[in-house]
């Protein structure tokens, strides 16, 4: 046997790092796979099988992507000024208290709270990812204020949605649309003058929040809540019935409509509108929904764009003219929670079975 | 002259551009409804989408 030569360099232990090469996130699963000398298939499937039996293998994970240096960082950078790095020191601790619990039982308890966290750490990773271009890998701190200001991008996004959507739909649709204008403005002069793709995704979601209303004509006027309108009289009766969002009920059995037409004007932005008529009475609905029902009697139709026109003639008749943001539109001779309290509230819900008479009054009735 | 930001510039045309189809609705040129707004709405993400992936590749 050879005696070692005191003059050579001990062989150095094979380092454990993520991977450059075979990754999905951050390398985690594709280094260790090669340094354990499996398939990082594996390596994933049971990574995939562990969070879904409390979130052990996220806990890891985030570990993993503090702790473990790249490929080629490693040998970059030397092992103690790594180590001693505070930013990792802080989340590894966070790391260790997060998994306590889940490593000592009260699993369900721990994981109800770690992983809506980690899941909201991970989301404002990948936003940040998308809208930036910046890599999930680095030190500790700079994870974490990608992940935040990720978190912050779809904060603001959610708001500019809200804005565009609130905006167009009190009646600001013109304004709203300039709005959409000048933020393409903005992104246009700012490609040119500095960093400005994070302002993408909020810019978008102020066009769709004008875009959806726009589409379904929605209005946001009238209020919100529940309305029930009941006129005693003809005369009582407004020509028009607005509501933003809610339940409007509008409830004709005792208005003593006259001969002829009375015309009606229906506008709900989101929600249900019943229209109840006395039996004997001919209604004549044209109504437009965004998204949702129209059942008169019935006789229903639902989906996107409703377009809805039914013209019977009759002596005595409501002419109706609906317009729905998203909702229902319902007309009946009868309401289920005055004349039928104790009834199943399901039996003729706006796309269940309706049990009453039809559109009597009509001439063709 | 600084080269610009392609997705940026990409996204801020998209913008501009179903910005003035929501100005015609507004003015009562078109009516635009869900059939319309999808594929306007994946259009634009689409190709902003496209230009960012493109960039990051060259």
């Amino acid at each position: 046997m050879e005696p070692e030569d005191p003059t050579q360099p001990l062989p150095q232990p094979k380092r454990l790092t993520r991977s450059r090469s075979d990754r999905v996130l951050a390398g985690v699963c594709g280094g260790l796979a090669r340094h354990l000398g499996i398939d990082p298939v594996i390596v994933r499937v049971l990574a995939v099988v562990l969070l879904l039996a409390g979130g052990v293998s996220l806990i890891a994970y985030a570990a993993m992507l503090v702790l473990v240096p790249e490929e080629g960082e490693a040998e970059a950078a030397p092992a103690t000024a790594r180590d001693s790095s505070p930013g990792r020191v802080v989340l590894l601790v966070i790391a260790l208290l997060v998994a306590a619990p889940l490593l000592i039982g009260g699993g369900l308890i721990a994981a109800s709270i770690v992983l809506p966290l980690a899941f909201l750490a991970l989301t404002g990773l990948v936003t940040w990812w998308l809208v930036s271009g910046e890599p999930f890998a680095g030190s500790a701190g700079d994870v974490l204020r990608r992940s935040a200001l990720g978190l912050l991008v779809l904060f603001g996004s959610a708001l500019m949605f809200a804005a565009g959507f609130m905006g167009a739909g009190l009646g600001g649709g013109t304004a709203a649309a300039a709005g959409v204008v000048a933020a393409g403005a903005v992104l246009v002069v700012g490609a040119f003058v500095g960093r400005v793709r994070w302002v993408i995704l909020p810019a978008m979601s102020l066009a769709l929040g004008v875009g959806v209303v726009a589409a379904a004509g929605l209005s946001l006027e009238g209020g919100w809540g529940e309305r029930d309108y009941r006129p005693a009289s003809a005369a009582a009766l407004q020509d028009r019935y607005e509501l933003a969002g809610g339940e409007m009920v509008l409830d004709l059995r005792r208005a003593d409509l006259p001969r002829g037409d009375t015309p009606l004007e229906l506008d709900l932005g989101m929600g249900q509108a019943t229209l109840v008529v006395p039996k004997g009475v001919c209604v004549a609905s044209k109504a437009e929904v965004g998204a949702g029902a129209v059942d008169v009697f019935g006789d229903t139709t639902a989906g996107v764009n409703v377009d809805w026109d039914d013209q019977p003639e009759g002596r005595r008749r409501v002419v109706v003219d609906a317009d729905v943001g998203f909702g229902a539109l319902l007309v009946r001779h009868n309401r289920r929670d005055l004349d039928h309290p104790r009834r199943d509230r399901g039996d003729d819900g706006p796309f269940g079975d309706y049990r009453g008479p039809g559109n009597t009054g009509c001439a063709d009735a | 002259m600084r080269r610009p930001d392609v997705p940026a510039l990409v996204a801020g045309v998209a913008l501009i551009g179903f910005g003035v189809v929501l100005l015609l609705d507004a003015a009562g040129e078109l009516d635009m409804t869900f059939g319309t707004l999808a594929p306007v709405a994946c259009a634009a993400m689409g190709i902003t989408l496209l230009a960012l992936g493109l960039s990051r590749r060259y």
